[in-house]
């Protein structure tokens, strides 16, 4: 690979690393896995740089590539050796105003989403992302009209994760 | 669904907030190697490629296979020996071409569905080239395998005086059974043990791809 292209890579990538933690976020649990999956991502698009053409925007592209990563290439396997050292912790803002509820809420939230299987995890990202069904079903390869009635249904499901009984 | 809303609130406005890692580090991860599924099935696929490949040479370099040449040519069927081997040897070549440029083709920036049906397909491509060299090996081991006890059996009975021995039809036919249940069963094993490793290899890429064909339905 031309050595050229690693400065603008580098630099690209630092810009746009959130798109990359938010996927390790919903992907993994525990900060060994973030990192380790944040590695994987990186070194996949990396090697997938030289063909991005800029057509589209890094970011467009980065979603894409990481998100295949987390779905179909990354093992989930014990390899902390290996990774390289950095602080994958977040820190989370709070506004002034503490909500009790709303945090009970959104822990029980998350919680739910983590259950989901790897393709839910993904329509749910996009949509937390504001994307459109359009990018979500180019994303995934599928229509656009499945995306919408898959998120429903998805919908369905983390109320029926929060809610089991129906009350 | 409220919920959803208060979760995507929350995804938004803490989505900046992740420890950033430096452009240093970034440079560090870019020359650590992957440890991606897809390199595995690479090097699991040469592996099973090259397994074929050193199979078929052994077959045709050993000395047991030279005795065989002799006994084939006695028979007179050296041709279609030779034949036999060149067609192994072409499918083998085939199945290795067909690997690469299948394996090319994986591409991270594609679509997730049509990422995940070409690694699929990819590993089809030796799961074919596997169950051939099963079927090969096995349909070899049957003919030459019955024919050298054939042959065996005659020269023990010779030994033993007999002038012009024949297999009697149950003992044929028994020896074929055993000789066929026996590869069966072996071929079965070695089977199983391939499903085991492209299972525990594939199984998540299948089940996403699976997941992905259901919506589309």
């Amino acid at each position: 690979m031309s050595e050229n292209l690693e400065p603008s890579f580098v630099k690209q990538l630092q810009e746009n690393q959130n798109i990359i933690h938010k996927i390790c976020r919903l992907y993994t649990a525990g900060e060994d896995a973030h990192k380790d999956l944040f590695q994987e991502i990186t070194i996949q698009l990396w090697k997938a740089f030289p063909k991005f053409r800029g057509e589209s925007k890094f970011s467009t592209w980065a979603y894409r590539v990481a998100l295949n990563t987390a779905i179909t290439l990354y093992r989930k396997n014990k390899r902390s050796i290996a990774t390289v050292e950095y602080e994958g912790k977040q820190h989370f803002t709070h506004d002034i105003e503490y909500n009790y509820e709303e945090e009970e809420q959104l822990k029980l939230m998350y919680r739910a989403v983590y259950q989901l299987n790897d393709i839910e995890k993904a329509l749910v990202f996009m949509y937390l992302e504001d994307k459109d069904y359009t990018e979500i079903s180019e994303t995934l390869g599928i229509s656009e009209v499945n995306a919408r009635v898959k998120m429903n249904r998805i919908k369905g499901k983390l109320k029926k994760i929060l809610n089991p009984l129906g009350v | 669904m409220k919920e959803l809303d208060l979760l995507k609130k929350d995804w938004q406005k803490n989505s900046g907030s992740f420890e950033q890692v430096s452009e240093n580090d970034i440079y560090k991860m870019i020359h650590k190697k992957s440890s991606s599924v897809v390199k595995w099935i690479f090097i699991v696929s040469i592996i099973e490629l090259g397994l074929g490949l050193v199979s078929g040479l052994a077959l045709s370099f050993t000395k047991y296979d030279e005795k065989n040449v002799e006994l084939i040519k006695h028979l007179g069927v050296y041709g279609y020996y030779i034949a036999a081997t060149i067609v192994l040897y072409i499918v083998i070549l085939y199945f290795i071409f067909k690997f690469y440029t299948m394996y090319r083709k994986i591409a991270v920036d594609d679509n997730t569905k049509k990422l995940l049906s070409t690694i699929l397909k990819t590993r089809k491509v030796v799961k074919q080239y596997i169950a051939f060299n099963l079927s090969f090996f096995a349909l070899f081991f049957i003919i030459f395998g019955g024919y050298l006890f054939y042959e065996g059996y005659l020269e023990g009975a010779s030994k033993n005086g007999v002038i012009h021995p024949e297999m009697p039809l149950n003992i044929a036919l028994i020896s074929f059974i055993v000789l066929i249940l026996a590869t069966a069963i072996f071929t079965f094993v070695l089977w199983l043990i391939y499903k085991l490793i492209y299972g525990l290899l594939l199984k998540r890429l299948q089940n996403n791809f699976e997941e992905l064909k259901k919506i589309d339905l």
